[in-house]
């Protein structure tokens, strides 16, 4: 007999029908569409707001080359740019920094000086895109809004996002090298620079992709991802920030995996546990404050390196269950994922999956259009009592700080990570072209030349950087960066106003980092090989 | 040669900014199902970490988990940093970003064994311990 079990561990039923929703109260689990509790999506016909945000994750090299990227992405059709740092930059090291030469714009784009998002955003149209960062947000929101403001953009009218995640990035792909008050700190110091700054701007955006990308299912992202959310809220409020000031711009970023209808099931149960701890655990009153922008990426551990060909096939059908969600962005990961980030050929692949997915299959022609299948509403319920339970299992053991420190939520994403490999291993996890289906090597050609293809590092941006560092008018800089270890130290201060400061002083983010690290007792550099920019 | 009443000794560890623990872990739990010692280095290291990490504990081979492309460029000076410390140890590099052609371009510099993302479990396990001179189970 087929086993009949989610990839997060649901026991399913071989039918659903009717006697599984005998308890269901569908006024008050699903509403509808645009309406509390938001189960069916935020919005009463996203199709006539224009479908779902379609981009594709990009930024390699200099700033210049990834400009030119944004605009060839943004040629073919693309409606918004997402823009990611490569290793140094997510880390906040300099490209000159001893662990950074090697990896400077490989994979991502190297930024750190406020010339670099000049370069950067170019001749784009700031006012009329949306922006979504995957960067270090204290620091790109200190650069995209001193950009604006030179080029006589308000700052007012920008939108996108920027991602936030104080919480597991030491522990996943992103580690600052920096203590959980500090971290936790430049999240909730930018998000109320921006409830003030930047209202449009999505500067509250979940991460629950990339913690969960190393093997967490469905049920830990999200109860993580809320873990998160909520920790970062309480915080908010004890500054004093109104929640329903910074709320409107919460977004998630979720992961979309293969399990099909759990990952729809996710995105319903999501939005109505957001809708409901918003409005009952923390008295937003603003409806934009309870209805929780959901954007996705397709999964890139579902990805194989054998076969590049399939994870095309994987990645129609993640987008496809993404639309089917409403999800209002969708980001493709590309067939070349497991070699390298993407090329020119893959990032047009995944564009066109989400374009033939909107414009030829009429998915989206009616709201929610899952909505009332016994299935899914059964698993929804499935999934929202899960995720719950799982979230207040974490916060009742223990403080997140605690727990981080610890390595608490270490030994989650590693337990996680082992299960993925002995899944694959095992055959548990089916995988074709890795544990089904394979095919000798001499015979899997197709797409494998532009998937191994390689980015060389960019070795002049060290030497561009050493410049600037020469160049710049160093008292000035040295006095910013003076003025933000103090604001640093006073735990109650705002940092944001010192770090644009800073920036417009010609100061580097690996400066800016070292100076906040001191000011939390830490060294300046994490490997201690830098001498002190104070 | 190892001496085989003990098990065989496994440094592995990540280059660099390169974050992706994944590989590493599965591997490493994947050597130490096969009876071996791991000893487990994690991420952010630099060639010098690495060799001095290898002469600290005793391990027979030094293994890299490579899911960018900075090993690339880290590997002559991790044989160098190795030489240092006097250590005539096989370098064993497996990840994602490992083609066909890098595996041969390497092990033509020295590198003992590369392992890409379509080697089998069976075969990492097995030429460890070839190349410990261990005969395979």
């Amino acid at each position: 007999m087929t086993e009949r079990i989610s990839q997060s561990g649901v026991q399913l039923k071989p039918v659903y029908g009717p006697d599984d929703l005998q308890e269901w109260k569908p006024d008050e689990q699903l509403g509808d569409p645009g309406v509390f509790p938001y189960t069916r999506g935020v919005h009463a016909h996203p199709e006539d707001r224009g479908g779902w945000i379609q981009r594709e994750l990009s930024g390699e090299g200099d700033p210049a080359r990834s400009n030119a990227q944004f605009k060839y992405l943004l040629s073919k059709g693309q409606t918004g740019l997402d823009v990611i740092g490569d290793t140094p930059t997510m880390a906040c090291l300099d490209p000159d920094h001893p662990f950074a030469v090697h990896a400077v714009g490989t994979q991502g784009v190297s930024l750190c000086r406020l010339d670099d998002y000049r370069e950067l955003y170019k001749d784009l149209p700031l006012d009329e895109i949306t922006l979504s960062h995957s960067l270090q947000p204290a620091f790109a929101i200190a650069g995209l809004y001193c950009v604006a403001k030179e080029r006589g953009v308000s700052p007012a009218n920008l939108r996108g996002s920027v991602l936030q995640v104080p919480f597991y990035c030491e522990d996943t792909g992103y580690a600052l090298h920096m203590p959980f008050d500090l971290r936790l700190r430049l999240s909730v110091d930018s998000i109320a620079f921006c409830s003030e700054e930047m209202p449009r701007f999505h500067s509250f955006l979940e991460d629950t992709y990339y913690i969960s990308d190393g093997g967490l299912d469905a049920v830990e992202e999200m109860a993580l991802g809320f873990v998160e959310i909520r920790g970062i809220v309480r915080a908010l409020l004890e500054r004093g920030v109104a929640i329903d000031t910074f709320a409107p711009r919460i977004a998630i970023l979720v992961n979309c995996r293969m399990d099909f209808f759990e990952e729809i099931a996710k995105i319903r149960a999501t939005r109505r546990l957001f809708a409901r701890m918003m409005r009952d655990e923390f008295g937003a009153r603003d409806p934009r404050s309870l209805a929780v922008n959901i954007a996705a990426h397709t999964s890139g551990l579902s990805l194989t390196a054998q076969q590049p060909v399939n994870n095309v096939m994987r990645g129609t059908t993640q987008a496809l269950s993404l639309a089917l969600a409403s999800a209002q962005a969708i980001e493709v990961s590309t067939f070349d994922e497991a070699y390298r980030i993407p090329s020119p050929e893959a990032h047009m692949v995944g564009l066109r999956t989400q374009q033939v997915i909107q414009m030829e299959t009429g998915v989206t022609r009616v709201a929610d259009p899952l909505g009332g299948s016994y299935y899914v509403e059964s698993l929804t319920d499935e999934m929202e009592q899960r995720i719950e339970e799982r979230m207040l299992q974490i916060e009742a053991t223990g403080d997140a700080d605690h727990l981080c420190e610890t390595g608490w939520f270490r030994q989650i994403f590693q337990q996680a990570m082992e299960r993925h490999g002995r899944e694959l291993q095992d055959g548990t996890l089916r995988k074709v072209g890795v544990n089904e289906h394979v095919i000798p090597e001499d015979e899997d050609v197709l797409l494998r030349d532009v998937a191994e293809g390689k980015i060389e590092p960019f070795r002049e941006r060290i030497d561009a950087i050493r410049e600037h560092r020469t160049q710049r008018d160093v008292g000035r800089t040295k006095s910013a960066l003076e003025s933000l270890h103090a604001s640093a130290s006073d735990r109650d201060a705002n940092l944001m106003g010192d770090v644009v400061t800073a920036t417009q002083a010609g100061a580097t983010m690996g400066e800016m980092a070292g100076v906040l690290r001191m000011a939390y007792g830490q060294p300046s550099d994490p490997f201690g090989m830098l001498e002190d920019p104070i | 040669m190892a001496d085989v009443r003990r098990p065989i000794r496994v440094l592995i560890g990540i280059l660099g900014l390169d974050q992706h623990e994944v590989g590493a872990m599965v591997v490493a739990r994947l050597l130490r199902d096969a009876g071996m010692e791991v000893v487990y280095l994690g991420r952010f290291n630099l060639p010098d970490d690495i060799a001095k990490a290898a002469a600290e504990e005793g391990v027979d081979v030094v293994g890299l988990s490579c899911h960018s492309w900075e090993y690339l460029h880290f590997l002559g000076p991790l044989q160098a940093a190795l030489r240092e410390y006097a250590l005539d140890l096989p370098i064993v590099v497996g990840g994602s970003v490992v083609t066909a052609e890098d595996a041969r371009a390497i092990q033509a510099k020295g590198v003992a064994a590369a392992f890409g993302p379509t080697t089998p479990s069976a075969e990492i396990v097995a030429t460890i311990q070839r190349l410990v001179g261990e005969p395979a189970e």
